[in-house]
């Protein structure tokens, strides 16, 4: 299931260009060697099932009527998609948003939760490139930057979070990301 | 090429959108900039690039098959619902879709034979034989063949594709004769067979002028005792193949409409 080799991206990257021209097989394909790391971005965003399933249909769903659009000079097959469903769950999230904010036991589950690779996942170049630019930085705008990527949360949810006032999370966050970008592209 | 402050400020809308800590306003221009600038759209890519990687970190975890069989439905792919369908269920399936679809062959071959007025009685439903239907989808594909045992009074129904359906609903059989309002059969399984018993009102209900259908409904079952949610399958009821009672039944009435 694993697409981390570069030839089992080419492969994905191709099987997606098929799906885009009406290839049920492909687009079926495409379906099981990347549902299972598109589920498991949903459940960790998301923290429920049922949504996390639905988001999931949406988003394959999406991916058969739009991956015409995809360009694999662009993005790699696996990035496309990943980010489809990130955006499906963090839409969901902003629909719900105001339910989660009046439920304060839901946002306490996430509060200074420290995500770590999960167990036996292995983790690619560009990760391990990224991890060591996000250990340049303050550890407790890491953490912001972390919690941020993995519970679409906006900057006052991760403000209230983390007990802070919106301008601090705001400029925490905002100079991670430019100091990550410097430290990437070198 | 952009001033570094211009650059700045840019970049920095599109990391955000990216990160995903954008309200739900300000991530609908940014979307909406993305598919209309070019620049825009590769400046999106770029952050992708550079933070997707944190997903790694994420563990897999298989989805439920039904959720492939929901969007299986939801774009009505051709493609079979499920690569490899259990064994059991599978011969069953084949035995079932068998005796639905020879049960339609033979009511039809009967009708036209029989089809010519001729002055008889009405016999009794209750008395013996089988019936079937085939509960078609809007799609034209089978959703569930159902056999009617009548000297038994139960019915089975059994899936012949597993239809999806939304979280916390199940589907329900009703009975509707003709010009009549729905009688509720029972809930029954999207994905197994169900047996199901039948009241004397029901058995009395059932013949070719009566038709099955499937609704949507809360698990439970409808609230109302009237179908609430979208009919997803309908089928006519026919006579089973070894029903002979049955299928002159049929004839019978044909030939009476035919004579009015």
């Amino acid at each position: 299931m694993s697409v981390s080799s570069p030839a089992e991206r080419d492969e994905l990257n191709r099987l997606l260009q098929q799906a885009g021209r009406n290839d049920q097989k492909a687009f079926a394909e495409v379906y099981k060697r990347t549902s299972p790391k598109l589920f498991g971005v949903c459940l960790r965003m998301l923290r429920d099932r049922g949504a996390a399933e639905e988001v999931l249909q949406e988003t394959y769903t999406t991916v058969w009527r739009s991956a015409g659009s995809f360009d694999a000079n662009r993005a790699s097959a696996i990035t496309w998609l990943v980010t489809l469903s990130r955006n499906k769950a963090i839409d969901r999230l902003r629909q719900h948003r105001e339910e989660l904010l009046d439920d304060p036991s839901r946002l306490d589950e996430t509060v200074d939760e420290q995500p770590t690779p999960a167990a036996g996942a292995e983790t690619s170049q560009e990760y391990q490139r990224l991890q060591q630019c996000l250990d340049e930085l303050e550890p407790q705008q890491q953490s912001s930057v972390r919690e941020a990527f993995f519970t679409g949360a906006t900057y006052n949810e991760l403000a209230t979070r983390c007990k802070v006032p919106l301008g601090t999370m705001k400029s925490w966050i905002r100079r991670s990301l430019m100091q990550l970008r410097t430290c990437l592209d070198q | 090429m952009n001033t570094p402050i211009e650059d700045g400020n840019n970049n920095l809308r599109y990391a955000e959108y990216v990160l995903g800590v954008l309200d739900a306003d300000t991530r609908a221009e940014v979307a909406h900039e993305v598919l209309v600038s070019g620049e825009a759209a590769t400046a999106v890519a770029l952050w992708q690039r550079r933070l997707m990687p944190l997903t790694d970190t994420i563990g897999e975890v298989t989805p439920a098959p039904y959720v492939w069989a929901r969007i299986h439905d939801a774009l009505q792919l051709d493609a079979p619902a499920r690569v490899t369908p259990r064994k059991g269920l599978w011969n069953n399936l084949q035995l079932w879709h068998w005796l639905g679809i020879g049960a339609s062959a033979v009511a039809v071959a009967l009708l036209v034979v029989v089809a010519l007025p001729r002055p008889t009685t009405t016999p009794t439903v209750v008395n013996a034989g089988y019936m079937a239907s085939t509960i078609q989808q809007d799609n034209g594909s089978t959703g569930w063949t159902a056999t009617m045992d009548l000297q038994h009074a139960r019915m089975v129904v059994v899936p012949a594709t597993p239809v999806a359906l939304e979280q916390g609903h199940a589907p329900e059989l009703w009975l509707i004769p003709a010009g009549g309002k729905p009688i509720s059969v029972g809930m029954i399984a999207r994905d197994k067979p169900t047996t199901l018993a039948l009241d004397p009102a029901l058995l009395a209900q059932l013949g070719p002028t009566a038709a099955l259908a499937v609704s949507v409904e809360p698990i439970g079952g409808s609230p109302t005792g009237q179908p609430t949610g979208a009919v997803i399958a309908k089928g006519a009821i026919g006579a089973a193949p070894d029903a002979g009672g049955k299928v002159a039944m049929i004839g019978v009435r044909r030939a009476d409409r035919n004579r009015v």
